[in-house]
């Protein structure tokens, strides 16, 4: 079955991205541009892997995760958040509000698919 | 477009936006804003940046945007102040991080020396900082390497496969189906092979995010073989046992050539901490035994375990893996036939939440709409006619006929504003471009410029749009270098060192108004009006108001600058502006006093395609005088007109006199001119502010009409600006308000009707509204 992807993140040129490498690789793809649209579109997205930028207006990253994670549907999706190798304590942060795993930027699409491989069966 | 270079457009674009986000949230800074949330957009917009960039390799770019993105973050977080020193050095570091953007776009080249400079100014304010910063954020910009990682589509691998047997076939070691995992594993045929023993207790915070200790086992099988075996020695009876707890773990033999330890931990990375985790090579020495009983291994069928948990079949399953049923019910529900149409209606509600973040728009190719704006014209005049016939056939004004060409006119109308809009543009497209301009003029001049700008969001046709820019960029430099005085200066005056310029743009009465002001020493009237008898642009004895010695200024040839500087000179003066806003249709003035700055006024029309005029008949001839020129019309009465000669006149209008002119005779339709009694006059204003009575022999009405170029469909007349089509199908043309004003040589006329119109070089260049149509 199609896996669908829940991508958040503010900025069009990532979205576009992230869109480009995953509906190459066969996912499908719903979009979200911060925190608070991605809340919104979690029950629509159906997702079985959540993709989320940090830095973000309205609602951050790390406000997002935590709010799937209250959420009883999707307290088990897995999150993967987009982060650069410098962002130590961003990446202990995302952890801590329930993330699953990060893939860091700039990502090519091989690191991409590998990071959802380890999260999603 | 391949899709690679189309997002590589959008990058461009939203770097645009974001360049835009930031010099406006580092102006509302600098202004005293203290909104959070305007460091955070700020920061974002450098982050955005930079994040694009690095993503499509454009190493300068990612560089500078690095440091910049350092020292904001350090703002961010309340680690260095943003006093007006700082705000300062970050309105410059944009400036050259817009540079970046646009080196990284059309492929030129960064002013290296300004780009390092400002970099190291930069890394100076980040490191500057006090409590001996430390952490991620503090790193430098020589420390930063940067990786780039290129993007090539055709490389992507397939989705990860989720049936069971691949997930066998990797666990295994991927000998089942041709090896799973020969892509992913390092390994070399030549490295010796060896074994590791990897010890893995998850524990419930591993669940808790949504890791799931099966696929880090799948994964772990990709780097070799490996044999798992689980321990389930923790499991407690059912009834103790809590569903979302962890009671499993694994320990996993794993053979292969070349493994290292790093390559092992990378799987296990993301768990780090809410796991147990052990790993030995075989050989070495055994690791102290941990609490949870390694020697109770026991042989459970760990493939039909991860099976289970995979299709949520055997509750004790839950055990191993808790997120499971959840996961698994919700791929039951997306499946449901119904459940597809909701989820597509709801997906369709994301998109639409998505857009309302982001402003909706298409874009369409300009030529498309000036066709429809050409069409549309066309049907205003179509409609027009149909109305003149109708009405000429004699039908009553009830008739159903003439009530539906009533709702048709309405309906033309509202067609033709509502395609004029989509021609409209909001004037900040201009306008953004003044902050740096007004920055760099400030720091060549040495002057402190505080630049505020207004009305921003005011629309108006693309077309006049684009003509703006030169005329404002050269007022402004105007401004800026002949208006503000130096700070010293100022200071003297009793005034605040720092002027102030102000821009601002609103809509009054169907035209848009711009205002250019400064808080400068004004005009120097003396000056000016000795300059222009100087140069014999207007005679000593002249008698000028202060306003027509102002607008001295607009006249050609015209400098007032007693050295050529480099940022307003270049041998264009006023009058050059003057002229491109007239081109527009537009009109300007200028107000000053001395002392107290100057303020210029522009005036232009919303769009070029369509006029309000006043139909008026000359000598059997329908001409269409722009409405906006038209102050008053009148009835000349005998006594009010004198004659200053054979072919001059004047006309008392309230306490001035203005000259009268016959339109027919200026056009070349009579040689004699009727008595003024018997005609009608039109007080108008030219684009200098001066005044002249146009004598016409009847008013025919007030219409809209759309303006055709009669340059480009037939040849530039002198005093005709454009033509139009009436609604009876004849063709009017359109009057050069300025050029009919200028008296002929031979026919004398006022001193002042000549400098306040920049001599005579209007007339043989009715340009105003003709390039359009």
């Amino acid at each position: 079955m199609t896996k669908t992807i829940l991508t958040v993140d503010d900025s069009r040129t990532m979205r576009d991205m992230l869109h480009l490498a995953l509906t190459e690789a066969g996912f499908r793809v719903v979009q979200a541009v911060d925190g608070l649209d991605g809340l919104e579109a979690l029950d629509a997205a159906q997702a079985d892997v959540i993709i989320t930028d940090i830095n973000m207006p309205r609602l951050d990253g790390f406000g997002f995760i935590e709010g799937v994670r209250k959420n009883d549907r999707h307290r088990a999706t897995p999150i993967l958040v987009l982060t650069t190798e410098s962002d130590t304590t961003k990446k202990q942060r995302a952890r801590d509000a329930g993330a699953t795993g990060w893939i860091v930027k700039p990502f090519n699409p091989e690191k991409l698919i590998d990071a959802i491989r380890r999260v999603a069966a | 477009m391949d899709p690679l270079a189309a997002i590589k457009v959008t990058f461009f674009q939203e770097c645009e936006e974001q360049l835009a986000e930031l010099e406006g949230g580092l102006l509302a800074m600098e202004g005293g804003d203290h909104d959070p949330e305007i460091v955070n957009a700020v920061f974002r917009a450098v982050h955005s940046i930079k994040g694009g960039a690095g993503a499509f390799s454009l190493e300068a770019l990612v560089r500078f945007s690095h440091v910049f993105e350092t020292a904001l973050d350090l703002i961010r977080g309340g680690d260095i102040q943003a006093d007006q020193e700082t705000l300062k050095l970050l309105l410059r570091s944009a400036d050259v991080l817009a540079d970046h953007v646009r080196a990284a776009r059309d492929g030129g080249v960064v002013d290296e020396g300004r780009s390092s400079a400002m970099a190291e100014a930069l890394e100076a304010l980040a490191s500057g900082m006090g409590g001996g910063g430390e952490a991620d954020t503090g790193d430098g910009f020589d420390d930063f390497v940067f990786n780039p990682v290129s993007i090539d589509m055709s490389d992507a691998p397939a989705p990860a496969d989720d049936s069971v047997a691949a997930l066998l076939a990797s666990i295994t070691g991927g000998d089942a189906d041709g090896g799973a995992g020969e892509a992913d594993a390092p390994a070399s045929d030549d490295a010796p092979s060896q074994t590791w023993h990897v010890r893995f207790y998850p524990q419930v915070g591993l669940y808790q995010k949504a890791n799931e200790a099966g696929l880090l086992l799948r994964e772990l099988g990709r780097l070799g073989e490996v044999a798992v075996r689980l321990d389930a020695s923790g499991l407690p009876l059912l009834q103790n046992m809590n569903p979302e707890d962890a009671y499993l773990g694994w320990s996993a033999d794993l053979t292969g050539p070349g493994i290292e330890e790093s390559a092992i931990r990378e799987v296990f990375e993301w768990v780090e901490g809410d796991c147990y985790l052990d790993i030995v090579r075989e050989g070495a020495a055994p690791p102290v035994a941990q609490a949870s009983g390694v020697d109770a291994v026991g042989d459970v069928d760990v493939m039909a375990l991860i099976r289970a948990a995979q299709a949520a079949e055997v509750p004790a399953a839950a055990a191993a893996a808790p997120t499971a049923p959840a996961r698994a019910s919700a791929e039951a529900k997306a499946t449901a036939e119904p459940a597809k149409a909701k989820e597509a209606a709801l997906d369709a509600k994301a998109q639409a939440a998505a857009r309302e973040a982001s402003p909706q728009t298409i874009r369409v190719d300009l030529e498309r709409v000036d066709r429809l704006i050409d069409l549309v014209g066309e049907l205003v005049i179509n409609q027009a006619m149909l109305t003149q016939r109708v009405a000429e056939c004699g039908l009553q004004r009830a008739s159903s006929v003439a009530m539906g060409l009533d709702d048709l006119e309405q309906l033309t109308r509202e067609i033709q504003d509502s395609v004029m809009a989509i021609r409209a543009q909001p004037v900040k497209s201009v306008f953004q471009r003044f902050p740096r301009l007004v920055r760099e003029i400030a720091a060549m001049t040495g002057k402190e410029v505080r630049l505020i700008m207004d009305g921003e969001g005011t629309e108006v046709d693309k077309t006049v749009i684009e003509r703006l820019s030169d005329p404002l960029t050269h007022m402004i430099r105007n401004a800026i270098d002949h208006g503000l005085e130096t700070p010293e200066e100022r200071e003297a005056a009793g005034k605040p060192r720092e002027g102030v310029v102000r821009l601002a743009a609103l809509h009054r009465s169907g035209r848009i108004v711009i205002e250019i002001s400064d808080d400068g020493r004004g005009i120097n009237r003396p000056r000016v009006k000795q300059i222009a008898v100087d140069k014999g642009l207007i005679s000593p004895e002249a008698n000028l108001s202060d306003d027509e010695i102002d607008n001295l200024i607009f006249m050609a040839g015209f400098s007032t600058a007693a050295t050529v500087s480099d940022i307003s000179g270049r041998g264009v003066g006023m009058d050059v502006v003057r002229r491109s806003i007239q081109s527009l249709g537009g009109r300007i003035n200028i107000s000053s006093r001395p002392g107290q700055g100057s303020t210029f006024t522009l005036s232009l029309p919303l769009t070029l395609a369509v006029l309000d005029g006043m139909v008026v008949t000359v000598a059997g001839q329908t001409l269409v005088a722009p409405l906006t020129a038209i102050i008053e019309s009148l009835q000349p009465k005998a006594c009010d007109v004198r004659n200053l000669g054979p072919n001059a006149q004047v006309i008392a209008i309230r306490d001035t006199h203005v000259p009268l002119i016959d339109i027919g005779r200026s056009l070349g339709y009579r040689t004699v001119t009727p008595p003024p009694t018997e005609g009608v006059a039109l007080l108008v204003e030219g684009e200098g502010g001066s005044r002249a009575a146009l004598m016409v022999d009847a008013i025919q009405g007030q219409r809209q009409v759309v303006i055709k170029s009669l340059e480009a469909n037939y040849r530039p007349v002198p005093g005709i600006a454009a033509a139009t089509i009436l609604g009876d199908g004849r063709v009017a043309l359109i009057l050069d308000i300025d050029a009919v004003m200028v008296p002929k040589p031979h026919e004398g006329g006022g001193a002042i009707a000549a400098p306040a119109n920049g001599g005579l070089d209007t007339v043989g260049a009715p340009t105003s509204l003709a390039k359009v149509g």
